[in-house]
């Protein structure tokens, strides 16, 4: 089966397309996917930021029932898991969560261990390497940043601070955003890629045989009748063909010509006995 | 089968010399059937080496131990992944191309060793960039494309050769071919 001439030209069409397709389905999902992630963390980047700012006025005038507010209210918005802002000694000081506060963070524990991995802990960190993913403990696919909080000169010269100028972080905050969202958006694009994969093989791959069918198979086949028969002495037109098969008809026709001939010649000589 | 070929040499009153060369053409197309049975059997260990690789890939290379710093820092930083896929993209194109190409010229000609040590070039960079457990899946389609394609052809090629070789023993043994 798999050495008839058929499977000789489909097989090898199939096996290359399909395997192309396939390796470039992959490489392009995955590009894609972290392209996806990158966007995700820049994004949680930036409302870190934005955080930071908004609530900057209330930290410089040491506003804490305002910045509990703040926080509180952006964990309640949707897709937000968890916000929160520690001291330098890592002391969970404000968070949507209410029974974390107070809490002392483990500097091994994820979103630490980046920057407290040397003796003398990083102060700026790559916006890739503040990123973790991780499944909380509702189970939740969870993309985390922590965004250090630093001394600006307005925190170390207002009259009411303790901070001395040469702290250069104060705290940091951490938020969590749910990962639901690209997960989903991440299997419609795989299922779209199977399905535009799929497509393309089955255009290809049924484009090439239904067209060796008709030009070359389906003569070959006649051809093969053709020369059975006259094997078997029957006499019949020479069957339809495309150029090429045309030339071999053609060669065929001599042949059989020939050999028609010799028979008669035969013939003659037997009756002539 | 054999023997019989002599026999009939022999009861046709072949000089001793043609029998000797008839002897030898026989025991180069042995030879040349064992040749073609090896090389597909060579391909076939390719295949099995580069399954044996992929086993360990899949888990991220966890059960050799890792390189010290040293060792890394010395090798240096590895390429972006986005160059390794380009390579591996090309390369695949390349290599389908070039098994197309012999078997349209009916080369017998196969590079299945040579492959295992690119597709292993490719999980080993993929590795030592730390994104191998989302590109695997490439490599390995990669690998079983190219080595399902070629040991397709080489099956082929090794099954016309040795049903040649067959041919010319049928003849030496002065029977028809196919008997």
């Amino acid at each position: 089966m798999f050495k008839s001439l058929t499977a000789r030209a489909i097989i090898p069409v199939t096996v290359s397309v399909t395997g192309f397709v396939i390796v470039c389905c992959i490489l392009l999902y995955a590009i894609m996917k972290t392209d996806m992630i990158n966007d995700v963390i820049r994004y949680e980047t930036n409302l870190a930021q934005t955080i930071v700012k908004s609530t900057r006025y209330a930290m410089r005038h040491d506003d804490r029932e305002s910045l509990g507010n703040i926080i509180n209210n952006i964990g309640t918005q949707e897709g937000v898991e968890h916000v929160r802002i520690f001291n330098k000694r890592g002391l969970i000081m404000f968070s949507s969560t209410p029974g974390e506060v107070g809490k002392l963070l483990d500097k091994n524990a994820a979103g630490c261990i980046e920057c407290h991995r040397g003796p003398v802990p990083a102060a700026t960190l790559g916006d890739m390497q503040q990123a973790r993913r991780f499944f909380d403990e509702k189970g939740k696919d969870v993309i985390a940043i922590t965004a250090p909080i630093y001394n600006e000169p307005a925190c170390y010269q207002a009259a009411c601070h303790v901070h001395k100028a040469e702290q250069k972080i104060l705290g940091t905050l951490d938020i969590g955003l749910s990962a639901a969202p690209l997960v989903n958006n991440l299997a419609v694009m795989r299922n779209q890629m199977v399905i535009f994969s799929v497509m393309v093989l089955l255009v290809t791959i049924g484009g090439v045989a239904a067209l060796l069918r008709r030009y070359v198979f389906i003569p070959l086949k006649l051809l093969v009748e053709f020369t059975e028969r006259t094997i078997q002495g029957i006499d019949q037109e020479i069957p339809p063909g495309g150029t090429e098969i045309e030339k071999l008809s053609g060669n065929i026709r001599s042949i059989v010509r020939e050999l028609n001939s010799i028979r008669r010649e035969n013939a003659k000589w037997k009756k002539g006995e | 089968m054999e023997e019989r070929g002599v026999n009939h040499l022999e009861a046709e009153g072949v000089a001793p010399d043609f029998r000797e060369k008839h002897d030898r053409l026989r025991r180069e197309t042995l030879a040349n059937i064992r040749k073609l049975q090896r090389k597909f059997t060579i391909e076939l260990l390719a295949a099995a080496l580069f399954l044996l690789l992929s086993i360990a890939a899949l888990s991220d290379f966890a059960f050799f131990p890792s390189f010290n710093e040293n060792i890394r820092a010395v090798l240096g930083s590895p390429p972006s992944v986005n160059m390794i896929s380009s390579v591996l993209l090309l390369y695949i194109f390349s290599a389908i191309l070039l098994i197309l190409s012999r078997m349209m010229s009916g080369s017998g000609k196969y590079g299945g060793i040579g492959h295992v040590g690119y597709l292993a070039g490719f999980y080993f960079f993929y590795h030592f960039s730390g994104k191998l457990p989302e590109n695997f899946w490439a490599v390995f389609a990669a690998g079983a494309t190219v080595l399902g394609l070629e040991g397709y052809h080489l099956w082929i090629y090794c099954s016309e050769e040795i049903e040649r070789e067959r041919e010319v023993l049928a003849f030496l043994a002065g029977r028809p071919a196919g008997q």
